[in-house]
């Protein structure tokens, strides 16, 4: 990873008028990245609903069919004469319908009913000509990939044992918080180790290796307490590991966070919390709750803070470094932006640090 | 620069019209009040351009493609399509077109 960290290194030397410029740094001077996202709980949308929602700096339709077996997330503005099928549009059995003159489509966005054409146009037999983001249901949740050029995904969701597996896991604790940055900059703080000594007040600067293969990124932080799985911007699950003292037997909780930008400079931080499902009254769900506890605030008895205290105040203010001065106890900032980079397109080199694509 | 030779649709005195290099011919034949209406502007979705060229011209053109395929088979279930149907939208003008000889299609 050196060598990696190197090159980026290398084609930005650092300079002193560089460290004492901030006015034309931007808090967060990179497109929306490409990836898997978060849309909404499957139960918050009923069959027949449509509804708004503002997600990848623009609006977007989302509706469930009449049979409750589909979702789609659509581009508001009807192909045909730019009606906003958001306003006054609605759901008509497995389509979504535009209220201008009653075209219809599905959630792949194939053009089904026109009702008034006597030859239905060649392309609708073809493609699909209404935007749509390739939508899938899993973890109970309604997920969509988005690419600014409208491509089809080039990897999948994995599986999650603590949200799929019928028996085993429990815990209903959710939240979803507001950062006034990009994704980038919340993730960046999984390798920058140093900041929980500081920031969080943890008792040391914990050792981090991170592993990086295509999309997906292992961070194995403090030798195994943290262990995160990351799956492109969107998907992180962070499994905590420490000591029982009551048992003195390891307990592994988990955190789910699925982040999507709202904006390019703005995010929704939703996660969901889960632990074995351990017997009412037992020392292991008392600890499992405690962990959780800790993941996001102070747990009781403990000095360090989760990341609900003390990230916020730093994420929403702080400005984007292409060109950081990095010192020897700094995690390994430099690969991580690497390796993130590749979800953009057409990112700005200058203000980004992400070396332009060949 | 083509002259193109025009049938009114369903049989008439045939008229000449300029047509210049680099127009669809369904602009040309839109323009010169020849009952050709174009609705759709030239993406090969409506039908509305729909004529037939003379047989001598047939093997002269661009082939059709696949879209024109498809919207004259969608027509040919309202009007008469022949193997010397094409959709206007489809032709564009060049000097080796100049004597084209077309009738204008029926209204679907």
């Amino acid at each position: 990873m050196s060598a990696t960290a190197e090159t980026v290194k290398s084609q930005q030397p650092i300079n002193l008028k560089i460290l004492l410029e901030s006015q034309t740094l931007q808090r967060a001077p990179f497109p929306v990245p490409v990836g898997w996202y978060f849309i909404d709980y499957s139960d918050n949308l009923k069959a027949g609903e449509m509804r708004l929602i503002n997600l990848f700096d623009q609006e977007w339709v989302l509706f469930r069919t009449e049979s409750g077996q589909k979702v789609g997330v659509t581009d508001p503005y009807c192909p045909h004469l730019g009606a906003h099928i958001g306003h006054g549009g609605k759901v008509c059995g497995e389509n979504i319908r535009c209220p201008f003159h009653h075209w219809e489509y599905n959630t792949e966005g194939w053009c089904q009913k026109i009702p008034y054409a006597k030859v239905m146009p060649p392309i609708t037999k073809r493609q699909p000509i209404l935007r749509t983001l390739p939508t899938v249901e899993k973890y109970g949740m309604i997920w969509s990939y988005f690419h600014p050029n409208c491509e089809a995904p080039t990897w999948e969701l994995p599986y999650i044992p603590e949200l799929e597996d019928k028996t085993g896991y429990a815990g209903k604790r959710r939240g979803s918080w507001s950062a006034n940055t990009c994704i980038q900059e919340i993730a960046e703080n999984g390798v920058d180790v140093a900041h929980l000594r500081f920031l969080h007040n943890a008792p040391m600067i914990p050792p981090v290796e991170a592993t990086y293969d295509g999309p997906r990124m292992v961070l194995n932080i403090g030798q195994g307490y943290i262990v995160g799985h990351t799956y492109g911007p969107g998907l992180n699950v962070m499994r905590f590991t420490q000591m029982n003292p009551a048992t003195n037997k390891p307990c592994t909780s988990t955190m789910i966070s699925f982040t999507v930008p709202v904006t390019h400079d703005k995010s929704q931080m939703n996660m969901c919390f889960r632990h074995v499902d351990y017997p009412e009254g037992s020392s292991e769900l008392a600890f499992s709750k405690k962990q959780i506890d800790h993941m996001i605030g102070a747990a009781e008895g403990e000095d360090s803070a989760g990341f609900e205290s003390v990230d916020f105040i730093v994420w929403n203010n702080k400005r984007f470094r292409p060109n950081p001065l990095l010192c020897d106890g700094d995690g390994p900032i430099f690969p991580f932006r690497k390796w993130f980079s590749q979800f953009y397109v057409n990112a700005d080199p200058a203000k980004t640090g992400v070396p332009a694509k060949a | 620069m083509a002259n193109v030779r025009v049938t009114p649709r369903g049989g008439g005195a045939e008229l000449t019209l300029d047509a210049p290099d680099g127009r669809p011919l369904m602009e040309v034949l839109r323009d010169s009040d020849t009952g050709v209406i174009g609705t759709c502007g030239g993406m090969c979705s409506c039908g509305t351009c729909h004529v037939y060229v003379k047989d001598a011209w047939i093997g002269k053109l661009q082939p059709r493609t696949p879209d024109e395929e498809m919207m004259l088979e969608g027509i040919g279930e309202l009007v008469e399509v022949r193997p010397s149907s094409r959709l206007s939208c489809q032709i564009e003008i060049d000097a080796s077109l100049d004597g084209l000889e077309i009738e204008i299609g029926p209204i679907a």
